[in-house]
């Protein structure tokens, strides 16, 4: 009983809006990040980076940057033969180009320096000689039939062509009543971060060790290419990753920058900072890929899709990257979202000579989904019929695999719709609004992270352990990388949460090799399922423990102990004990307790029975969002406003309404971003918005009112019944405002971002064939 | 990138000592809120080794009204000239253009008088030195062609400060100090359509400060520009226009431009609107007029015939909403 006669109780942390356990760090401004490393010895780093496109490199003279003063290392291509990149297949890429250069930007040499002025000086001295070859920045022309191939291994600048069909695609078809083919072209975008790359990196000659600091969210991955490429023993390296400002998938690979770092400071024999400029950000680029999509779709007349067949061409650049996954998942993901029986998909993923692309936010699932929901508002228009009720008569009927068998466990799309559909008043509002306004309605879907990992080792997904000691603090060591997307504090809760204690008496260790057990990284959502999950096993086997203890003091049985977080106690009327006495009785001959949790996918999970490329978009968990944006267009000018947005999403559940509440604002904002303002521009492949003035991310006064609403599905297998939160409310957004702008001004925008030069070119077309009508 | 080239900083705090310091090194640059110049500096545009800094300045920095009107030090703050009360009573469209100025922060720092003297801009020139080197240079800055328009010799950059047509519309004049005394000229007379050279101040002369003559009685004016985003960005195309209205017909109409040409632009020919009704068509006429006298060229991501739609529909516009 506690002063108020009230029996005490576990603390509740699941579902709490417990502010992020890091925040006051980054608010103060005492969080370090990587740039923020910084010794008197360490020398500056830069990168010397091609001026031209394609090209043969003849030679590189390095001599007058070596006898620069204050010049301390010099490295050119010849530095590693080793290739880098996710999948073992293509790792073609080199930190540092070696016999070509395949996009204006790609390093070239590097130089560590006293100062980064120096350093820029050296680079300014190093000559080198091109042969130039043919180059080509679209997708077109590097697929012309006379090209030249950019990889002696990738015939005809295919990177990957995939190809499948999946039921009777032209007998469904057949069964249609309207049969409509459309077409949408996406231009590349860029995640454009907070924090621009940067490394720091520690060579110790001693005992050629190397401690690396990097902006990243796969600390695991840059510690695994280090290895490759520095040909160094993996032991004799350490990777930590410090406070990261956002990723959002450009991160999700090792970089050159933290590999050239790193052969800079073994070179040199020192420490090396490097902090590259936005502008080096951006043409290291990983960024969403230039892409058009072909949708040719069948309806019944009351809206029920029979086929789909959809061709699409993604503008990959130089090197592969994530390219494969993504062309895969732009395919498998067309499933698990509606009910789809009968769908043929030709994805073309090709090699250009423009900066690599990557695995950005909603990775692979965007520009598809965008030319797809598109295509079911166009058609429910010449159907007459509700673009809600044409999402309601294709919604998935019962659990289970789909016809691509993918594997659906919980499924909130339908809430979903009928929240926004109230929300914004639709049914009373549409097709009532006054000219200039109007409503668009976008779907959207994600995974919980890939249920095949990309390397496979045998190891489980996730593993957390648990350290606790005679202070009575549980530390959480987790390998997992938190980027500012809230990690540490969904982990902190998952263990305060099984434990019923106190949050504050939870910490976390993270991202150190050193410390922490491996994590993959934070990408594909997977951390909150996976390494949530692990946390969870690894806090009830420190409770066992816990238990244990507390029975053998109060000389009861375990199953009669009472575990009510702060108090272990035995009977109701029995005082109990503390949990620091708990903890000090757990301690006793064994001395500091860790404990261990791991997560594995289930196997059912994994796809691909039916097609190969169904691996990857296989899934323990599918996300599902729905959103409606409302907008009003100037007649004049054709300038967007975005006046509100309501968005559900089913995140299974809630573990922090505050940080989801905040991921799916953050979504819609960079769906936003896509839809209207963003994209990248070349001027003979030369990056010309590598910029934040001519790459125009959306600013505060550009935001909209965003409400949005959490719909709990409860996943089976997800933690606490969580899934991902922070990816599919991106990817509705954009055909949500393509809808509303043609419900606004009965012109659709096929190609993205919706300009307001691109928009007043369609209304004035639009008005002169009404006018020459009219004569 | 940290990246700071070296120069040697000089803080006078007469207008006097900074004009003698100025002229004695070539290579100097005058550096108000340096919003614009730092940039310039770090992309290597411009290599100062001498760079005279004008914050320290105290009297061209102050607001004030005197007899013949308002005067405004060069070094007022654009954050200020934006809240200041006789300038959005007497003069809306300088206060407008003075707030749609880049963010908060730079109109913290930024100048008017950096704003005025603005360089011009390009895609192809507002660039890094890797970026303009990997481009051949240009015309403006190192090279010997123009990528906006190969054929020819002239530079098209537009000049791209929002507060100059706001304050052409009431005929501003402007004081300079030089090394061979001071004069005061119009402010349209500091520009000149070339891209390459838009200013026609003398070598070292510093601008001192902005006459803006007293507002006739019944005149009323308003600044907007287009732009992408609600903030940061500069123009794509701006306008400002200054009415005075007669018992519904137009008794005075005077109309500038930004961002559409190498040089801030009085319209010309509006004099033939004096005395007519504001009407549909005396309005479409306007809106003709103003996009005939645009000549946005590819120096933007935007491309340029929307630039001059929309600056012709800015001024219908706004032209619409002082008639009230
Ligand atoms: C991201 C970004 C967005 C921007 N957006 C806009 C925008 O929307 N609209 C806009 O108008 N501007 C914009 N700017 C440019 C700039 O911020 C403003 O024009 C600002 O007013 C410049 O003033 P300053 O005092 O900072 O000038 P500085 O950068 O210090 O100087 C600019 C130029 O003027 C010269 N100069 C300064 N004072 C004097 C003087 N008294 N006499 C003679 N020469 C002088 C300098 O030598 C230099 O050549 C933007 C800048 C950035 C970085
Ligand atoms: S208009 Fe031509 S010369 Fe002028 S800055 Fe642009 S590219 Fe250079």
């Amino acid at each position: 009983m506690d002063g108020n006669g009230m029996p005490p109780a576990p603390i509740t942390s699941i579902g709490e809006p417990l502010p992020m356990v890091d925040g006051p760090e980054k608010i103060a401004g005492k969080a370090l990040y990587t740039s923020d490393f910084y010794d008197p010895s360490a020398l500056a780093g830069a990168i010397k980076r091609s001026t031209v496109a394609h090209a043969r490199i003849v030679s590189v003279d390095t001599s007058a940057a070596e006898a620069l003063p204050g010049v301390h290392a010099v490295i050119t291509g010849s530095e590693t033969d080793e290739g880098h990149g996710v999948l073992p297949i293509s790792r073609t890429e080199l930190p540092i180009a070696h016999d070509k250069v395949r996009y204006k930007g790609e390093p070239v040499a590097a130089v560590a320096a006293d100062s980064i002025e120096i350093a820029i000086k050296a680079c300014d001295l190093i000559v080198v000689e091109y042969e130039e070859l043919p180059a080509y920045y679209t997708a077109e022309d590097a697929l012309a039939k006379d090209a030249v191939d950019l990889h002696d291994h990738r015939e005809g600048n295919i990177e990957r062509h995939v190809e499948f069909e999946i039921g009777d695609v032209d007998g469904g078809f057949a069964d249609a009543d309207l049969v409509h083919e459309t077409e949408y072209h996406c231009a590349e975008v860029c995640q454009v971060q907070t924090e621009p790359h940067a490394a720091y990196v520690e060579y110790d000659g001693e005992r050629d060790e190397l401690t690396v600091r990097a902006s990243t969210q796969v600390p695991y991955y840059v510690h695994l290419m280090l290895s490759k490429i520095l040909k160094m023993p993996k032991s004799k390296i350490r990777v930590i990753k410090p406070y990261v400002g956002g990723g959002f998938g450009c991160r999700t690979e090792a970089l050159n920058v933290e590999m050239i770092t790193a052969m800079l400071a073994r070179r040199a024999k020192g420490t090396v900072r490097t902090v590259v400029s936005r502008e080096d950000t951006f043409i290291t680029h990983r960024g969403r890929q230039e892409q058009t999509i072909k949708i040719q779709m069948g309806m019944t007349k009351d809206g029920r899709i029979t086929a789909v067949d959809c061709k699409t061409i993604q503008r990959g650049g130089a090197h592969s990257g994530y390219g494969i996954v993504t062309i895969l998942y732009a395919g498998s993901m067309l499933f698990a979202i509606y009910d789809l029986h009968n769908v043929r998909y030709d994805g073309k993923r090709v090699l250009t000579n423009t900066p690599p692309c990557g695995a950005f936010r909603g990775h692979g699932t965007v520009n598809t989904r965008h030319a797809f929901e598109n295509a079911m508002d166009e058609m429910s228009k010449k159907l007459g019929l509700d673009p809600f009720a044409v999402r309601r008569v294709n919604l998935i009927p019962e659990l289970g695999f789909t016809a691509s068998d993918q594997w659906i466990n919980s499924y909130g799309l339908p809430e979903c719709l009928d929240i926004v559909e109230k929300a914004s008043g639709w049914k009373e509002r549409i097709g009532k609004l006054p000219p200039g306004r109007g409503l668009g309605l976008g779907c959207s879907h994600y995974i919980s992270g890939a249920s095949k990992p990309v390397n496979w080792t045998g190891e489980p997904h996730a593993t957390v352990n648990l350290k606790l000691d005679f202070d009575g603090t549980v530390v959480i060591l987790t390998g997992a990388s938190e980027i500012g997307q809230g990690s540490n504090t969904i982990l902190v809760q998952c263990v305060a949460e099984v434990l019923g204690i106190d949050p504050s008496r939870v910490k976390v260790v993270d991202a150190d090799s050193r410390v922490t057990p491996k994590d993959n990284g934070s990408y594909s959502s997977r951390v909150t399922y996976m390494v949530g999950n692990a946390a969870i096993e690894a806090a009830n086997n420190l409770k066992g423990m816990l238990v244990e203890a507390a029975a053998r003091k109060l000389e009861v049985s375990p199953e009669d102990v009472e575990c009510l977080g702060e108090v272990y106690r035995a009977g109701t009327q029995d005082e109990g004990m503390t949990f620091e006495e708990v903890v000090m009785a757990a301690l006793e001959g064994t001395g500091t307790i860790t404990a261990k949790g791991n997560f594995d996918t289930l196997p059912e999970s994994w796809g691909g029975k039916k097609y190969r490329g169904a691996a990857i978009g296989g899934t323990m968990a599918f996300s599902y969002a729905a959103q409606v944006v409302e907008v009003t267009v100037d007649p004049d000018t054709a300038d967007i406003t975005v006046d509100k947005v309501w968005v559900a999403h089913d995140c299974g559940k809630a573990l922090n309404p505050l940080t989801v509440e905040g991921q799916i604002q953050g979504s819609v904002w960079m769906g936003m971003g896509q839809a209207l303002t963003e994209e990248t521009s070349y001027h003979d492949g030369l990056l010309i918005s590598g910029n934040m003035l001519d790459y125009r991310v959306p600013t505060f006064v550009d935001s909209p009112p965003i409400e949005a609403h959490i719909v709990e599905s409860n996943d089976p297998h997800g933690p606490f019944g969580a899934k991902e939160a922070g990816e599919a409310s991106l990817a509705g957004f954009l055909p949500a405002l393509t809808s509303a702008v043609a419900n606004a001004m009965g012109v659709r925008v096929h190609e993205l971002p919706v300009t307001p030069d691109r928009l007043l070119q369609l209304l004035e077309d639009k008005e002169r064939k009404m006018r020459s009508a009219a004569e | 990138m940290e990246n700071m080239p070296e120069f040697t900083l000089h803080r006078p705090d007469t207008a006097a000592e900074a004009v003698k310091l100025k002229s004695s090194d070539s290579t100097s640059r005058y550096l108000a809120g340096g919003t614009d110049m730092i940039v310039n500096v770090r992309r290597g545009i411009e290599t100062p080794e001498t760079m005279i800094d004008l914050t320290a300045i105290a009297d061209i920095a102050a607001i004030a009204t005197d007899g013949d009107g308002l005067r405004i030090g060069a070094g007022a703050k654009l954050a200020d000239l934006a809240v200041d009360e006789t300038i959005i009573r007497e003069y809306p469209a300088v206060a407008q253009a003075a707030a749609s100025v880049a963010g908060p922060t730079h109109r913290a720092y930024g100048t008017i008088g950096g704003n005025l003297c603005l360089d011009t801009r390009c895609l192809f020139y507002n660039q890094s030195q890797w970026w303009r080197e990997s481009n051949n240079f240009c015309l403006k800055h190192k090279g010997d062609v123009c990528h906006v328009a190969p054929g020819g010799k002239r530079c098209f950059a537009a000049f791209s400060g929002d507060v100059a047509p706001a304050m052409m519309v009431y005929e501003a004049k402007i004081d300079l100090e030089g090394p061979n005394g001071s004069r005061t000229i119009p402010l349209a007379d500091l520009y000149r359509n070339d891209g390459m050279d838009h200013l026609t101040l003398e070598q070292d002369e510093l601008l001192v400060s902005i006459r803006l003559p007293k507002a006739g009685p019944g005149a009323v004016s308003a600044y907007e520009k287009s732009r992408v985003r609600g903030s940061i960005d500069f123009p794509l195309a701006g306008c400002a226009v200054r009415l005075t209205e007669d018992d519904g017909k137009i008794a005075d109409l005077r109309i500038a431009l930004t961002a559409v040409n190498p040089y801030p632009q009085m319209v010309n020919g509006l004099a033939d609107f004096i005395g007519k009704a504001l009407d549909d068509d005396a309005l479409d006429a306007i809106r003709e007029l103003v996009q005939k006298q645009a000549k946005p060229m590819r120096t933007t991501t935007v491309r340029p015939w929307y630039r001059r739609r929309v600056v012709g529909a800015l001024a219908r516009k706004l032209t619409v909403r002082l008639a009230g």
